[in-house]
C-alpha cells in the first residue's frame, strides 16, 4: 500500500478575533504558509479538501464555495468534509484516500474556523435533536461536564487532576508562537475559577479562537522529492458511534478505542506509552485529556489522574502530551484537529521550535467531535515504518 | 431559539423550530474598503497583481487566478447592463462598470422592465442615508446620457469596515413522524411514555425509532415506560449565552428511565445549585418526572425530574 | 499515474426512497434507514459487512449542527468509520470509491438525503453566497438561474420557448418513474408556468423534493463473490468554479467540462459518446443544456437538439433532477439510477446499455461539478 507523508504545514496567527481577514482570507493565510513550507505553489496541488466546523458557526453554508477564490483553486477538485471538532483529521483522512485511491498526487487540506463571528454555544446547541433535549443544551458543555462528573466517581478523574492538565497545557502554550493564550495558571487558580457548567470551570475551558491550519499530503516517491523531512502517516482512522444507542458508554469512548486499535495495528504500536515520543490530543475541556489517556492506552483505565500527577505527560516526561499547548493555547474548533496533526508532524521532523521534544520520532494524534461520538486517531513518524 | 409544539392529537404533524443567531462578519481589507467607500458614494475595485483583471467589488484575491490583489482602483459609477432577471424580489442585474473586467451583481431600480436591453448605459443610485453595506447603492438605473468613465487611482481611502452585524433566521417544521408522533401523542394526551423494543438485542429504546442503531434491524414492540429512572450523568449549568432557552442555574441531566437502555435529556429540579453540587443529585440518583400543566407534546410536558429515595 | 479506482470498485447495490414533495409523516432517519436497508437487499451483504459510511446532508437543511451525528444509527454507521461530505452525495461516492481503491476497505455505504420541505429552500440556497455583497441584493437560486439562462439563450440565439421541451421531456420521464411523484398532469397547473426569474418559469427550475438514497460500493473481490452483474466505477472527476456569480461565464460550465474530462481520462473514454446512459443533475432547464454541452454531448448552444422527439434515449431516463431535486442527494440518485439501469435493476433502462455517466452539481448557479462513469462487464 502506498505510504503517504505530510510535506508541508502552515498555521495562521491564531487570535481571539482576527479583524484583518475574512474567513476566506484566514484560510488562505494558513495555505500560503503550508505551500511555502513545502516549496510548492497551488499549481502543484491536484485537489483540495476543506474542513471546517458546523457551517452555522460562520453563517456561510458550504463555505468552501466562497473560499475557492482565496485558495486559488478554480477548476480543481474542492470538497468539504465536516465532522464537528475532529473535522480536520477527517479531512486529512479523505485526502489520504484520494492519493491512495489514485485520483490525486498532492492534496491540500485546509481547516479553519472563525469563531469570533458567531454565537458559539447557541450554534453548537443545535447539535441536539430538536425533539430530544435541545432546550437543555449548553453546546457540548452540559454532557461533557456531566460525564466528567461520572468519571470522577468511577475512574477518579478529579477536579485537581483536570486542573493539572490546564496548568500543563497553558504552560506549554507559552513556548508556542502560534498560541494566543499566553498565561500560566496554578492548580489552585483553576479550582477556584468560576464554574461554567460544574464541574467544568472557566480555566478548564480553552479559548474561542479564529484560526486556520493547512497540511499538504503527497505519496511516497513524490514526498521525498518535495522535502527532505517528510512526516510519514503510519495510520489514521476516524470512527463513529450512534449518539443514543442502547447502553452507550460515555465513561470510555468506544469509537476512540476502536480507532486506536486499528491505527496501532497498522503502525505496529503495541505499547503506546513506551513507543510514542509525543502525543497531540484535542481537548475541548481539560477532563477530556484525562479520558483520552485511558482511551489511547497511555495508562490503564482509572489511571489518568495518576499519569498527569506523575509528570509523565509534561514536556519533560516520558510521554509528553500537547507540547503545543493543545486547545488551551488556541481553539479554532474546525482547525484544531488538523493543528494536532500538523504539530505532531512538526515534532517528528524536528520543526517544532521552542516546544520541540528532542529526538521525537513517533507521534500520536487524537481528535474528535460531535456528541463525543466521532473519534479519530493518527500516528505519524519520521520514517515510513 | 424556540420550539413550539402546537399540534393537536389529530395532526401531530410537525414542530416549529426557529433558529435566530447573531453574527459579526469580517469582510477583509478589500471588501471592507469597498463597503466603507460606498458611504462616500465611491466605488472601489481591485486589480489583480498577476492577471491584471479589474473586478468590483474589490477583492483581496483574484477568483480567476488566485493571486493577491495588486492595487485598489476607483471605479466610475456608470457602466453597461450585461444581464438581468426579473424575480419576485426585484430585478437583479450584471452591471459592467466602465473600465472593469468583471460585472457587479446588483439591483435595477427606477427603471421600467420594458426599457431594459443588453448593453444599455446605467448609473448607480445612492441611498440617502449610507448604512455601511452594499445597499448604500440602492441599485442601478438606465441612464442613456451617462458618459463612459475611466478608472482612477485611489487616494486617501477610508478605513475598511471591519465587521458587519448579521443575523440568520431559519425556521423549520420538523416532522414528528410515526415514532416521535406516537410517543409525544401519548405524552401529551395520556401522560404516558412509550419506548420501542429491538427484536434482536431486546433493548428498549427511548425515544422510539424505526431501526435499532446497534443491530440495524426494524424495531417492533411498543413498551410502556414508567416516569422514574436513574441519573446516568448530570452537571450544573451556570453559564449564560445568547439564545439560551433555560435560565441558569439548572441541573442538566441524562436519565435512563426504568426499563430502557438509552438516554433522556432533561433537568433535575427542586434543588439549588449548591445542593446539586453537594451530591444530592449525582450519577445513580433515582428520579421521577414532575409533570407540567402544559400539554405541548414535547419534553416540556415534564417540568423537571425530582430526586426520589433509593439509588441504582 | 494509474488510477487505482478504475474498474477496481463496483456498485453492488443501491436504492432510493420515493422522491416526493413532502414526506411530512416521516423523519430523516426513517427515509435514510429505508434506503440503506433496501440497498443491502439482494446483495447477500449485511450491515456488519459494511466497513465504512460516507454521507451527504446539510446542517442548514436539517436545522441541526453536525447533523450526521444524529443519523448515524439510521445510516448503519454505529462503530464504523464515518465521514460527512457536505456536498451532493456523488462526492461522497467519489470519496468512498477512493477508500476502497486504496485497499483500506472492502465495502462502503454511501448515503445522501434531504427533507427540504421542512424549511424554506431559498434560505439554503441564499446561505451559500458570501454575505457581504451577493446576499443583500437578493440573490437566490432562481435569480442565478435566470441571469445565466439569459446569457445562454442570447449568446446562442436559442428562444426561451425552446426550454419547454426540456421540461416536458424530464417530467414525462419522471411520470414513468415510480420512484418520483411528479406527473405531466401536475405540470398543467398554472403554478408551474409562472415566470419566476425571467426568462425562466417555475417549471424551468429544479423542483425540490424529499428523499434518501443509498449506494453500496465494494472491492473487486467482494463484487465477484456477490456475482450477478457488477457495475464497475471506471472514471471519476470533480472541479469547482470561482465563487462570485458575476465573475463566471454563465453561458458555459467550464468546471463541469473539467470534471468530465478528468473522468473520461481515467475511464479511457474518448468522450460523451462512449456512454449509453447519461444522468445529470441540473438546477434549471437552461442549466441542463449547459451541463450536456460541458460533458461534450453537444456543441455549445446545440444541446436543445438532443430533446427532439426520439433523440437520445439514454439521456436522463429517470427524468433527472428537474422534476425531483433532492438537494444534497440528486447526484447520488443519478449514480443509483445509472447503476440500476446498467445492472438490470430498473424498469426504465435503455436497451443494451453498457456504459453510463452520473453527474452532480453543487452550489449556487452550479458552481461545483462531479462526474462518475460506470460500466458493466
Amino acid at each position: 500500500m502506498t505510504n503517504i507523508a505530510i510535506v508541508g504545514t502552515g498555521q495562521t496567527a491564531h487570535a481571539r478575533r482576527r479583524l484583518d481577514v475574512s474567513q476566506a482570507g484566514l484560510a488562505r493565510e494558513a495555505v500560503m504558509e503550508a505551500l511555502a513550507d513545502a516549496g510548492l505553489t497551488m499549481a502543484d496541488i491536484d485537489s483540495v479538501v476543506v474542513a471546517s466546523g458546523p457551517a452555522m458557526f460562520g453563517a456561510v453554508n458550504q463555505p468552501e464555495k466562497w473560499l475557492v477564490d482565496a485558495l486559488g483553486a478554480r477548476f480543481k477538485p474542492v470538497v468539504r468534509v465536516t465532522s464537528g471538532g475532529g473535522t480536520g483529521l477527517a479531512g486529512a483522512l479523505a485526502a489520504m484516500n484520494q492519493i491512495k485511491g489514485g485520483v490525486a498526487k498532492r492534496v491540500l487540506v485546509v481547516a479553519y474556523d472563525k469563531l469570533s463571528e458567531g454565537a458559539l454555544q447557541a450554534s453548537i446547541s443545535t447539535l441536539y435533536d430538536p425533539f430530544w433535549g435541545r432546550e437543555f443544551a449548553v453546546g457540548i458543555m452540559g454532557f461533557s461536564a456531566a460525564y466528567w462528573r461520572a468519571r470522577m466517581d468511577r475512574l477518579g478523574h478529579t477536579e485537581e487532576a483536570a486542573a493539572m492538565v490546564a496548568v500543563k497545557n497553558r504552560a506549554n502554550s507559552m513556548l508556542n508562537p502560534k498560541a494566543h493564550v499566553k498565561k500560566e495558571v496554578t492548580v489552585e487558580e483553576v479550582l477556584a475559577s468560576k464554574p461554567l457548567c460544574w464541574p467544568i470551570k472557566v480555566l478548564d475551558v480553552p479559548p474561542i479562537s479564529d484560526g486556520a491550519c493547512a497540511v499538504i499530503l503527497a505519496a511516497e516517491g513524490d514526498a521525498e522529492a518535495i522535502t527532505s523531512t517528510p512526516a510519514w502517516i503510519r495510520g489514521m482512522a476516524y470512527y463513529s458511534e450512534a449518539d443514543n444507542a442502547a447502553h452507550r458508554s460515555m465513561l470510555q469512548s468506544e469509537p476512540l478505542k476502536i480507532a486506536a486499535a486499528k491505527v496501532y495495528r497498522a503502525s505496529g504500536v503495541t505499547n503506546p506509552r513506551r513507543q510514542f515520543d509525543v502525543a497531540e490530543v484535542q481537548e475541548p475541556y481539560t477532563c477530556f485529556e484525562l479520558s483520552y489517556y485511558e482511551g489511547l492506552g497511555l495508562c490503564p483505565e482509572g489511571g489518568a489522574a495518576e499519569l498527569i500527577a506523575s509528570g509523565a505527560t509534561q514536556m519533560t516526561g516520558d510521554i509528553p502530551v500537547n507540547p503545543s499547548g493543545g486547545c488551551m493555547g488556541a481553539n479554532p474548533i474546525g482547525a484544531t484537529a488538523l493543528i494536532r496533526l500538523a504539530e505532531a508532524a512538526m515534532q517528528v521532523t524536528g520543526k517544532a521550535g521552542a516546544h520541540q521534544i528532542q529526538g521525537a520520532e513517533l507521534g500520536l494524534v487524537q481528535a474528535g467531535g460531535g456528541w463525543a461520538n466521532l473519534r479519530g486517531v493518527a500516528v505519524v513518524g519520521s520514517t515510513k515504518d | 431559539m424556540t420550539n413550539n409544539a402546537t399540534s393537536t392529537r389529530e395532526t401531530m404533524g410537525s414542530m416549529t423550530s426557529r433558529l435566530s443567531m447573531p453574527y459579526t462578519l469580517t469582510a477583509g481589507k478589500a471588501m471592507g474598503t469597498f463597503l466603507a467607500e460606498l458611504g462616500a458614494q465611491r466605488i472601489i475595485g481591485s486589480r489583480c497583481a498577476a492577471c491584471a483583471t479589474v473586478r468590483v467589488p474589490a477583492q483581496d484575491f483574484c477568483g480567476d487566478c488566485g493571486a493577491e490583489t495588486g492595487e485598489l482602483v476607483a471605479v466610475p459609477s456608470t457602466g453597461e447592463l450585461t444581464g438581468w432577471t426579473v424575480t419576485e424580489r426585484g430585478i437583479l442585474a450584471f452591471v459592467l462598470l466602465d473600465g472593469t473586467d468583471v460585472p457587479l451583481l446588483h439591483r435595477i431600480v427606477d427603471t421600467d422592465v420594458s426599457s431594459l436591453v443588453l448593453g444599455a448605459r446605467v448609473s448607480a443610485r445612492w441611498a440617502a442615508e449610507p448604512a455601511g453595506n452594499v445597499m448604500d447603492i440602492t441599485g442601478f438605473a438606465i441612464d442613456a446620457e451617462s458618459t463612459v468613465g475611466a478608472l482612477a487611482p485611489t487616494n486617501e481611502l477610508l478605513a475598511p469596515i471591519e465587521q458587519l452585524a448579521y443575523r440568520m433566521e431559519l425556521t423549520y417544521e420538523h416532522s414528528y413522524g410515526h415514532f416521535y408522533g406516537s410517543l409525544f401523542d401519548s405524552v401529551k394526551n395520556d401522560r404516558r411514555i412509550r419506548g420501542i423494543r429491538c427484536p434482536s438485542c431486546r433493548n428498549v429504546l427511548l425515544p422510539p425509532r424505526g431501526f435499532c442503531d446497534v443491530c440495524f434491524v426494524p424495531t417492533k414492540d411498543w413498551i410502556d415506560i414508567p416516569d422514574t429512572g436513574t441519573v446516568q450523568a448530570c452537571s450544573v449549568v451556570h453559564i449564560e449565552f445568547v439564545g439560551q432557552r433555560m435560565t441558569p442555574p439548572y441541573v442538566y441531566a441524562e436519565i435512563v428511565l426504568d426499563g430502557t437502555a438509552t438516554r433522556l435529556i432533561h433537568s433535575v429540579g427542586g434543588l439549588s445549585a449548591e445542593e446539586a453540587r453537594s451530591g444530592i443529585v449525582k450519577p445513580g440518583s433515582r428520579v421521577k418526572a414532575v409533570w407540567s400543566d402544559r400539554a405541548t407534546g414535547s419534553l416540556a410536558d415534564i417540568e423537571y425530574f425530582q430526586v426520589i429515595d433509593g439509588s441504582a | 499515474m494509474v488510477a487505482a479506482t478504475s474498474r477496481n470498485v463496483a456498485v453492488v447495490g443501491s436504492a432510493q426512497t420515493q422522491l416526493k414533495a413532502a414526506w411530512s409523516d416521516r423523519q430523516h432517519v426513517d427515509l435514510i434507514s429505508e434506503a440503506v436497508a433496501r440497498a443491502l437487499l439482494g446483495t447477500g451483504l449485511r450491515i456488519e459487512d459494511v466497513d465504512f459510511v460516507i454521507d451527504s446532508g446539510s446542517d442548514f437543511l436539517d436545522g441541526r449542527s453536525i447533523s450526521n451525528c444524529g443519523f448515524l444509527g439510521a445510516m448503519g454507521a454505529h462503530h464504523k468509520e464515518e465521514s460527512r461530505v457536505e456536498e451532493d452525495g456523488l462526492w461522497s461516492a467519489l470519496y468512498g470509491a477512493t477508500k476502497i481503491a486504496s485497499g483500506s476497505a472492502s465495502v462502503g455505504l454511501i448515503v445522501a438525503y434531504s427533507k427540504s420541505s421542512e424549511s424554506d429552500p431559498n434560505d439554503y440556497w441564499t446561505s451559500l453566497a458570501e454575505p457581504f455583497t451577493q446576499r443583500p441584493v437578493g440573490l437566490d437560486q432562481n435569480a442565478v438561474a435566470g441571469l445565466f439562462a439569459q446569457r445562454y439563450l442570447t449568446r446562442f440565439g436559442v428562444p426561451a420557448s425552446a426550454l419547454r421541451a426540456v421540461t416536458h421531456r424530464a417530467w414525462a420521464a419522471a411520470d414513468g418513474n415510480t420512484f418520483v411523484d411528479a406527473t405531466l398532469e401536475m405540470l398543467q397547473d398554472e403554478y408551474w408556468s409562472q415566470e419566476i426569474a425571467s426568462p425562466l418559469r417555475r417549471s424551468d427550475m429544479a423542483r425540490p423534493v424529499d428523499g434518501a438514497v443509498a449506494v453500496l460500493l465494494a472491492s473487486k473481490d467482494v463484487a465477484r463473490q456477490i456475482g450477478g452483474s457488477p457495475v464497475w466505477v471506471t472514471g471519476m472527476g470533480s472541479a469547482i468554479d470561482q465563487h462570485f456569480i458575476a465573475a463566471r461565464d454563465g453561458a458555459t460550465l467550464p468546471a463541469a467540462a473539467a470534471a468530465a474530462s478528468a473522468a473520461y481520462r481515467m475511464a479511457g473514454a474518448s468522450g460523451a459518446s462512449d456512454f449509453d446512459i447519461v444522468e445529470v443533475s441540473a438546477g434549471s432547464t437552461a442549466g441542463e443544456l449547459m451541463v450536456l454541452e460541458a460533458l461534450g454531448m453537444a456543441e455549445p448552444g446545440k444541446a436543445i437538439d438532443l430533446y427532439a422527439d426520439g433523440a437520445s434515449p439514454g439521456l436522463n431516463p429517470s427524468g433527472g433532477a428537474l422534476p425531483a431535486d433532492v438537494v444534497m442527494a440528486s447526484g447520488l440518485v443519478r449514480l443509483h439510477e445509472v447503476a440500476a439501469q446498467l445492472g438490470g435493476r430498473s424498469d426504465h433502462a435503455p436497451q443494451g446499455a453498457r456504459r453510463g455517466l452520473a453527474h452532480a452539481s453543487g452550489g449556487l448557479g452550479m458552481q461545483n461539478h462531479c462526474v462518475i462513469t460506470l460500466e458493466t462487464s
